[in-house]
């Protein structure tokens, strides 16, 4: 066992020799590696960015009714106790036109202007929570439709209908991220093949003899997929390090964006887990593609 | 258990070319007992390299078969016929066909390595030590003479004490001189370890120094001091 171990450390340090001997090459083929590792894992993080926004919404659809300007104050109370008691809903909260106004003023800023229109013009407005049962997507349009047959409701606007837009965009956007993935990685297969590929015809006169003296497939084999192994792995680690000043560059936009959302951060910070994927990920596809390019060309090598 | 080391049974080779087949070697039969030595002679492209080839698994046949010991070669896989290699067979080539990344020592060592030997480095030592170059086995293929390189080869095919040794006109590329040492050392050891010699040459000084001669013309086998219980 322990020379088992020591003959494939032997043969590690060896591939690292390589790696040192031809450095321009080789950090060629770890940069692009480095790229398409990357560019997946940029959509990768603001998909989780997305989702994390969509976190906040989600469990707590609202729907807002709002009542015909033309009905008088104590009419307007009327639907609000009859909806208060709907099987439906939770709790419902009563605006006046005064209070939209004061709430739409606080968040605007705009009092001067409305100032100068001189009369309210919004709304006296329902707030109301459907209860857990109701709150799909579904059952909630149902409700919907119910409510807004009752007279003396102008408009009804679900909460919900621009956080299912969102979501099918973001479902979109994970599909997106899923098929650049799988693309990425048929390309760095076809380049980690290749490098070996290269390696191996470089090296052909000294697999001959290796195969000559009774030197087994595995044997020869082995040090190929070492190498595959470190460029993906060396790819990896680069690919963070590229992510790393990616963030350094876009933050401060983000950060603007996210003084806005009144919330801290909106950037999806990996952890270490998945930083850990990411370099994994690189080592096993470059194992896998060494393995295959091997395969294919090691075969018309023969001993000589 | 027979006291065959080597058997060859209507060997032939042919390869296609462009436009036609062309058959290297046609219907080769013969057989080897342990511990002799054989010259196989004949002239330039009749076919000695292609049928050492076969008989040391490094080729496959299109026709017939090869026992090597005990073991068909002819019916094992590319993964068999390098294990049986490494356990049992040594090479001296013409080209002498050494690791240019390897040190003297470590290309000696190296077949032992893979065979499982755990004390190859010191047999590699002792062995360098035999064909005369203790002072130079850190030293790399490239910085050593013709003569010095063929040195490194015969040791490294002696030191894992092989039950056959391969070796395909060995002075091919050396001057007279050297060449003759170099055959010297390599009949020395030969008769030390009791290993059964198969020698392509052309030279029939060289030949002659064999217990058994063969003479191979256009892929025939023509003259043969061996019996052959095939024919
Ligand atoms: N793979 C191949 N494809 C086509 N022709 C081949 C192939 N291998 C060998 N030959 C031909 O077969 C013939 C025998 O080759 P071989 O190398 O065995 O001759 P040889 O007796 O060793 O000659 P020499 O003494 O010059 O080394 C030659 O004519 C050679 O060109
Ligand atoms: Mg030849």
């Amino acid at each position: 066992m322990r020379t088992y171990l020591n003959r494939h450390l032997q043969v590690l340090f060896a591939a690292i020799g390589t790696f040192a001997r031809t450095p321009f090459a080789s950090l060629a083929t770890i940069l692009i590696i480095a790229i398409t590792l990357v560019l997946p894992s940029i959509l990768y993080i603001t998909l989780k960015s997305g989702q994390q926004i969509a976190e906040g919404w989600q469990g707590r659809p609202q729907i807002s009714i709002f009542i015909d300007t033309e009905l008088g104050a104590q009419e307007a109370k009327l639907i609000f106790a009859e909806l208060s008691l709907h099987p439906a809903i939770e709790t419902a909260e009563f605006l006046t036109p005064q209070q939209a106004l004061e709430e739409f003023t606080a968040l605007s800023g705009m009092s001067y202007e409305l100032d100068f229109l001189g009369e309210n013009p919004l709304p006296a407005s329902i707030v109301a929570m459907p209860d857990q049962e109701n709150s799909e997507s579904d059952s909630l349009q149902a409700l919907k439709t119910e409510l807004e047959k009752i007279e003396g409701i102008e408009s009804i606007r679900l909460d919900l209908e621009w956080t299912d837009k969102f979501n099918s965009l973001l479902n979109t956007a994970e599909r997106t991220t899923y098929l650049l993935f799988a693309l990425l990685s048929a390309a760095l297969f076809l380049i980690v093949g290749n490098t070996i590929k290269l390696l191996i015809m470089n090296r052909r006169d000294e697999i001959e003899v290796t195969k000559l003296v009774g030197g087994s497939n595995a044997f020869v084999r082995r040090p190929f997929l070492y190498y595959g192994f470190l460029f993906g792995v060396c790819g990896g680690v680069c690919a963070l390090v590229l992510l790393y000043f990616s963030a350094i560059y876009i933050s401060p936009a983000l950060e603007n964006l996210a003084t806005l959302y009144q919330k801290e951060t909106l950037v999806y910070q990996l952890n270490w887990h998945e930083l850990l994927c990411i370099v994994a990920f690189g080592g096993a596809l470059g194992w896998i593609a060494a393995r295959l390019s091997v395969a294919r060309h090691l075969r018309h090598i023969k001993p000589r | 258990m027979n006291n065959n080391i080597l058997r060859a049974e209507h060997l032939s080779k042919t390869v296609s070319t462009s436009d036609h087949e062309l058959t290297i070697l046609d219907d080769v039969s013969f057989e080897l007992n342990r511990g002799q030595s054989l010259a196989i002679v004949g002239p330039s492209g009749a076919g000695k390299s292609t049928l050492l080839g076969l008989l040391a698994g490094l080729d496959t046949p299109s026709k017939g078969k090869v026992w090597l010991g005990d073991s068909e070669l002819t019916a094992m896989d590319e993964e068999g016929r390098a294990a049986v290699r490494a356990k049992m067979v040594g090479f001296v080539f013409q080209t002498f066909q050494l690791l240019s990344s390897l040190t003297a020592l470590e290309n000696v060592s190296l077949p032992m390595e893979l065979a499982g030997d755990k004390h190859a480095l010191d047999r590699a030592n002792k062995y360098l030590l035999r064909v005369g170059l203790a002072e130079r086995v850190n030293h790399y293929p490239k910085q050593l003479s013709g003569g010095e390189q063929q040195r490194v080869a015969i040791a490294r095919a002696f030191a894992c004490q092989p039950k056959i040794l391969f070796a395909d006109e060995p002075t091919g590329n050396l001057d007279q001189k050297t060449g003759l040492k170099v055959c010297d050392l390599l009949f020395e050891l030969n008769e030390q370890s009791d290993a059964t010699l198969v020698l392509v040459t052309h030279e029939q000084r060289l030949a002659s120094r064999c217990d058994h001669m063969i003479t191979i013309d256009d892929g025939k086998l023509v003259e043969s001091s061996l019996t052959n219980s095939q024919q």
